[in-house]
């Protein structure tokens, strides 16, 4: 972002706080030494040590000072660094968004359900320490409910960094059914990487043993991936010239805790992503669309507390596409269940209300196609589902 | 003003080719917007720092002037000599004394300009590259300030401190002097709050607050309450009687008491000696606190949850098969969410149900004869691996490769 007209203002800034700083040292310095020096006056003429001598150096102090006028010396540096000093904010004003609550609604923001998410989110981040610590002074303690599982995962993950797989496959074998279910092959991955392991460790009866005991239940699904497997064999000791060398690669055990958390995550209904990341990433990419939009809605501050739908589209990066929306390309309006998408015989898609409008609402009646040549009939339009 | 905002839209669904080549500048644009949100990041140590400086000022104005009239006082009073070197002695100490502190004072002013600077150079060093760090300090420094308006001065310095922002990019110094205030106040004391006041009182009159007003009648009632009716007389004509001609209801509302008493049902009056009043002096003392930093009045994670869940909420995501990865999927999100509006598109968008990616033209929605659509990516592999065949994951029909039809999405 281009800072330098706001650095240079703030330097202005300081450069006058210096100087109304130097000169204050400066006042008080002659202050100082004009009372000094009266002192040593009056000290040295100690014999003619009349009354009036020092009454008279006092009052040619009185007059010194009164010479140097400290205060309207203060006075002229102070009045520049005020004028720096109000310049400054008001260009942070003209540069940034002065006010980014202006887009807020003034609901009543459940707090328990923020508390929750902040503590969740440190769970999910490994900052056991963080979310306990928040849980105790927010004194929610429910919000800690997703702190088990998460040690759970934490502790898996640990374990894999230091090449340790037995917590990995406990966890893999404890949840076997729903993994299949999901479609995944984790199980079969840490086993592998397991094999590997105890052939490059313990040698190849040990893996020819392990093989035979937790491998073999895959041969159905992923016999070539256990035929490359048992071809290892043939290269114990020397794995790493071997056809098979990419197998020992660290680069599997970052993929396969990467997976594992993916897939820990899904087990327990969580996402990969923290959502309040997700979350905030989102409002702060979707936030200066709202802010134009009140620029332009002002007066109707009232109408924007009660909108159903916001007015404009907000433009989201595509990792933020969670969902398939459909806008037909005539109506403008979104898909729903009861105006759902329908394909034309020639491919192009648009809502049903716009068809049965277009053709009349007369299924075999044929109409044009919007957007090409063809002639469909409604009757032969089939509904999408995304 | 819908133009600009169309053409913003349709970048990413236009053509493929001129999106990637727009794409990098649209990134660059889409930060610079974001930094623009980040007023309060730069305005309240500043906030801080000048307002250092006004009490330094002051403070050296006050000194030189009680020195000068220091002189001119002993000038007048007939002393002996060794009186005035005495006097002069203790004045010249005096001095050096100030001078001290005036050059300690000069180094924390000096220290905060310096956290100005930093937070000017944070800001600065967000760069396209950098992103996914800089993002995840800016989600830390929002708990950060979210946690310290809430009272959690421990987890927000625990957290500040494990992310090394506490230094530089989080406001736990200022707070630190609204804490004072509030916790006194939830000690039902009022003391530190009109101290606050007092320091604050030209920029307060300025906003016309009227929280010291509030502190006034917070504490007459207390009077009443302990029923001290004549300390309470006292102390409205004293402190009370000066705000009357702006706030005349307010004030005969509260004189009213008087009659009433702490144990009326009268609703009217019955509030003003509920505990309650407290908590409002608190959240009235933290907006007034927030507006004199230049800080926004709701915490910004707040305001973000707010707009990321607006530009996030559609009517899919309170469906049963709602994608975990939507954080709409999850309980508290979607409570939050419920009072806030449905995001708005002008243009399709499309996510395959198996692989998540966009289908676009580069990746187009293919439909099988039972109407679920999918990307040609998922269909293309789906096909390779079982021999042609596709299976719909959502209902099982199973058919060929070659019954399926493009569709196109305008």
């Amino acid at each position: 972002m281009e800072l330098n007209s706001i650095k240079d203002a703030f330097d202005r800034v300081t450069k006058k706080q210096k100087l109304s700083c130097s000169k204050s040292q400066e006042v008080i310095e002659q202050i100082g030494q004009e009372i000094e020096q009266a002192l040593s006056r009056i000290q040295s003429g100690q014999d003619s040590a009349s009354p009036s001598d020092h009454k008279l150096i006092l009052n040619e102090l009185k007059a010194k000072l009164k010479e140097i006028a400290p205060l309207s010396q203060l006075e002229s540096t102070q009045k520049e660094l005020n004028v720096a000093l109000s310049k400054y904010p008001k260009l942070l004003e003209k540069s940034f968004n002065p006010d980014i609550s202006k887009a807020y609604r003034n609901i009543d923001f459940d707090i328990h359900a923020v508390n929750q998410i902040i503590a969740n989110h440190f769970y999910r981040e490994g900052r056991f320490d963080l979310g306990d610590c928040f849980v105790d002074e927010t004194k929610e303690p429910e919000a800690a409910l997703m702190k088990s599982p998460f040690v759970e995962m934490f502790h898996i993950l640990e374990a894999m960094k230091s090449r340790n797989l037995e917590p990995a496959l406990n966890w893999a074998a404890n949840n076997h059914e729903q993994l299949t279910q999901n479609g995944s092959d984790i199980e079969l991955k840490l086993h592998r990487l397991q094999f590997v392991e105890i052939l490059q460790n313990r040698g190849r009866d040990e893996a020819l043993k392990y093989a035979r005991a937790f491998l073999a239940p895959f041969a159905t699904k992923h016999m070539a991936e256990i035929q490359k497997l048992m071809a290892c064999l043939l290269w114990a000791g020397r794995l790493d010239s071997s056809p098979y060398a990419e197998l020992l690669s660290s680069i599997h055990w970052d993929k396969l805790a990467e997976e594992l958390t993916r897939e820990f995550c899904n087990l327990i209904g969580q996402s990969y992503e923290s959502p309040l990341s997700v979350t905030i990433a989102a409002g702060v990419q979707g936030l200066p669309t709202l802010l134009k939009l009140m620029n332009v809605m002002t007066g109707k501050k009232h109408e924007w507390q009660s909108m159903k739908q916001l007015p404009v589209p907000v433009d989201l990066d595509r990792e933020f596409q969670f969902h398939s929306i459909f806008v037909c390309p005539v109506s403008r309006d979104q898909a729903s269940e009861e105006n759902p998408p329908m394909l034309l015989s020639c491919g192009h898609v648009l809502c049903k209300q716009s068809i049965t409008k277009l053709s009349k609402n007369n299924s075999t009646r044929p109409f044009k196609c919007p957007y090409c040549p063809s002639e469909v009939e409604a009757g032969q339009c089939r509904q999408l589902y995304f | 003003m819908s133009s600009p905002m169309e053409i913003e839209a349709q970048l990413p669904n236009g053509n493929s080719t001129a999106a990637t080549a727009i794409n990098p500048p649209s990134k660059l644009g889409k930060l610079a917007e974001s930094l623009k949100l980040e007023h309060q990041f730069l305005r309240v140590p500043f906030e801080h720092y000048k307002k250092m400086i006004r009490a330094n000022h002051r403070a050296v104005e006050k000194e030189v002037s009680a020195i000068i009239s220091g002189v001119s006082d002993f000038e007048d009073s007939n002393r002996s000599r060794d009186e005035t070197v005495n006097q002069l002695n203790s004045l010249v100490s005096r001095l050096q004394g100030f001078k001290r502190k005036l050059e300690e004072e000069s180094r924390t002013e000096q220290l905060q300009a310096q956290r100005c600077r930093a937070r000017l150079d944070h800001l600065e060093s967000a760069e396209v590259d950098n992103l996914p760090e800089w993002n995840s300090i800016r989600l830390k420094r929002i708990l950060v300030d979210y946690m310290l308006r809430m009272s959690y001065y421990g987890t927000a310095s625990k957290l500040a401190e494990s992310s090394n922002i506490k230094q530089d990019l989080v406001d736990e110094d200022v707070f630190f002097e609204a804490r004072k205030v509030i916790d006194a106040l939830k000690k039902k004391e009022v003391a530190p709050a009109l101290a606050w006041c007092a320091d604050n009182k030209s920029r307060l009159k300025k906003s016309k607050s009227k929280f010291e007003f509030q502190l006034r009648l917070q504490e007459f009632i207390e009077l009443v309450r302990a029923e001290n009716n004549m300390q309470a007389i006292s102390y409205a004509r004293k402190y009370l009687a000066p705000w009357g001609a702006t706030h005349m209801k307010e004030l005969q509302r509260v004189m009213a008491t008087l009659a009433f008493r702490s144990n009326t049902e009268c609703v009217t009056y019955k509030v003003l000696f509920e505990a309650k009043q407290w908590d409002y002096l608190v959240d009235q003392f933290k907006q007034e606190f927030c507006k004199l930093y230049g800080m926004t009045l709701e915490p910004l994670l707040n305001i973000y949850l707010q707009a990321g869940l607006s530009a996030l909420k559609t009517p899919f995501c309170y469906e049963d098969d709602c994608t975990k990865e939507d954080p709409l999927s999850q309980e508290s999100f979607r409570k939050l969410a419920l009072p806030l509006p449905y995001s708005k598109q002008h243009h399709s968008k499309l996510v395959c149900y198996i692989t998540k990616e966009l289908m676009d033209t580069e990746n187009p929605p293919l439909v099988l004869p039972n109407g679920y659509v999918y990307s040609t990516k998922a269909l293309e592999e789906m096909a390779k691996q079982n021999d042609g065949k596709i299976t719909c994951p959502r209902t099982g029909f199973v058919c060929d490769y070659t019954d399926v039809v493009k569709a196109f999405i305008s």
